[in-house]
């Protein structure tokens, strides 16, 4: 589904451009000059071991990380950044602000803000950041929550829900912005089997409706199936890029053979 | 006050019921219950500060500023040391004499400040009332009591889930909304139980304020209890101020008892849906 939505509109525009991204942690240095660009509509998985540096690009481009250097584009516009490393920050904060609020982030921990109730969650942002009319953010948000199939927990707190439930608020949490792009932050690792299904059964929905994702995951079943490009890290550099078929059907990396033989998909 | 009854009321009263009614309600027992004000003053007065002093020093720990780091560590650290008999002795008289000091260096002349009276000279010299002193026993509670607020919120500011605030970031809230909306409002959850303990130490060192010349429940109660003498009738009681502690002891186990309601639903606000201790 999703290569033949990507083979029925191969130059559309990108929504997300990073260009050689460097990235460190004290002397580790997590990222080594990536560039990646998401065009509209894509859906594109980050895989890679635990310490390649993939959670990290995807940090990078809401800025909660920000790169020693390299530049990131949301929707053509290049974010500002200024100070010299360590201390690099966001150049505009209004800038940062608006185009994170165009950002739809989905973490692995859920991160609901737990003394809100489930609709208060997904409707925070719009009101408060987005400044939205209230009657109109309240029937968007019973919406997706519909759509993710919480719709009756609207009421409910954070902790009264299961985490498979929690996590489908967090993506109805990011739908109700409208973002321009959904970033998914190994959203099914702290989730049991399961409770896993539920939650990738709502990504596959949102990838089929075609909205533009990058999503980090450990699933390489999931990535597969999802996935218009499947993007490989290793060691803080892009080792292998390329459609799902041709990454995992056609696997020209030995570190990539390796990663793909250790995950079972060898 | 017993005058102002009915006659048939005082008839079913009888004389012995009325006595002891036109006992506790002359004019001296009038002045002890009305003197619960200065008392619940200081604790309002005192619990400001503290929380206010409690923030800003919180805040300050936390500060990117190494100035208002070292600051508000200074305070929180050092304060909760000191005995607070001592500091609410110390500060309004500190205060008082630091505020004359400099009234005397616009109103006195160099030849009465060379003298080095003290006063240094008459129109320097501050009269403080008990209204005065009231503000300034509050204060003296209130800055001890705040270092260990300090404690209590910064601690309880480091107990909100990063996440959550990383989350409020991630979604484009500004540095304010994610301070004011999610940091300091899950804070109250964490820090409320200790903010909890901190206004019953307060409460009780409301019992201070006889020090400071107020005529305080405590004074009242001693000066009421203590053998009473008058030249006509010569022992009118004997000491009974165990009596009139006594029914200071239950004034403060009720307050403690309406604090303890009053936080305990404040903590059921505070930690709605929340994984804390006062969720509900």
């Amino acid at each position: 589904m999703g290569l033949l939505r990507r083979m029925q509109n191969p130059l559309s525009p990108p929504v997300v451009e990073i260009s050689d991204l460097h990235k460190s942690y004290g002397p580790l240095e997590v990222l080594k000059g990536v560039s990646l660009t998401a065009r509209q509509g894509e859906v594109v998985a980050l895989i890679g071991s635990s310490g390649s540096g993939k959670s990290t690009l995807l940090r990078c481009i809401n800025m909660l990380e920000v790169p020693e250097s390299g530049t990131v584009k949301v929707g053509g516009e290049e974010i500002a950044l200024t100070g010299t490393p360590p201390h690099r920050k966001p150049a505009d904060e209004q800038q940062i602000r608006r185009i994170r609020s165009e950002l739809g982030m989905v973490f692995q921990s859920f991160n609901l803000w737990s003394h809100m109730t489930i609709l208060g969650n997904v409707m925070e942002a719009p009101l408060k950041v987005q400044k939205r009319d209230k009657a109109e953010v309240q029937a968007e948000a019973l919406e997706m929550l519909a759509k993710v199939g919480i719709r009756e927990k609207a009421g409910s707190y954070p902790s009264q829900l299961s985490g498979g439930q929690q996590q489908r608020a967090a993506i109805a949490r990011a739908l109700c912005i409208n973002p321009k792009v959904m970033l998914f932050d190994e959203p099914t690792s702290a989730l049991d089997p399961e409770l896993e299904v539920e939650v990738l059964r709502v990504i596959k929905l949102l990838a089929d409706e075609g909205r533009t994702m990058i999503l980090v995951t450990h699933d390489m079943q999931f990535a597969k199936t999802i996935a218009d490009r499947v993007v490989f890290l290793h060691q803080g550099k892009i080792e292998e890029e390329g459609t799902a078929a041709e990454v995992f059907g056609n696997t020209r990396s030995p570190r990539l053979k390796q990663f793909l033989s250790a995950a079972g998909h060898g | 006050m017993v005058d102002l009854l009915p006659q048939w009321l005082r008839d079913v009263l009888g004389q012995d019921v009325l006595f002891w009614l036109g006992y506790f309600t002359n004019g001296k027992h009038l002045s002890w219950y009305a003197s619960v004000q200065y008392t619940l003053a200081a604790g309002a007065i005192g619990a400001a500060v503290a929380l206010g002093l409690g923030v800003l020093s919180a805040a300050g720990r936390n500060s990117r500023f190494a100035g208002f780091r070292l600051l508000g560590k200074a305070y929180t650290n050092s304060l909760p040391g000191i005995p607070d008999v001592l500091f609410f002795l110390f500060f309004p008289l500190a205060f008082e004499q630091a505020v004359e000091w400099i009234r005397a260096q616009a109103v006195c002349t160099p030849a009465e400040l060379a003298l080095g009276r003290w006063p240094l000279c008459p129109d320097a010299n501050l009269i403080f009332g008990s209204f005065e002193y009231l503000i300034l026993a509050g204060v003296s509670l209130g800055i001890v009591y705040g270092a260990f607020a300090g404690n209590v919120i910064s601690g309880a500011m480091n107990s909100v889930p990063r996440g959550q605030l990383e989350a409020a970031r991630a979604y484009g809230m500004s540095p304010l909304q994610v301070l004011l909306r999610v940091h300091i409002r899950q804070m109250w959850a964490y820090a409320l139980p200790g903010l909890s303990n901190i206004w019953m130490l307060l409460i009780k060192a409301t019992s201070l304020l006889s020090l400071l010349q107020i005529s305080d429940i405590v004074l009242w109660a001693d000066r009421l209890g203590s053998p009473n003498f008058t030249r006509s009738a010569g022992l009118v009681h004997p000491d009974w101020r165990w009596g009139y502690y006594l029914v200071l002891l239950i004034f403060y186990i009720l307050l403690t008892f309406l604090s303890e309601k009053l936080f305990t639903a404040l903590q059921r606000w505070a930690g709605r849906g929340m994984a804390t201790a006062g969720a509900s």
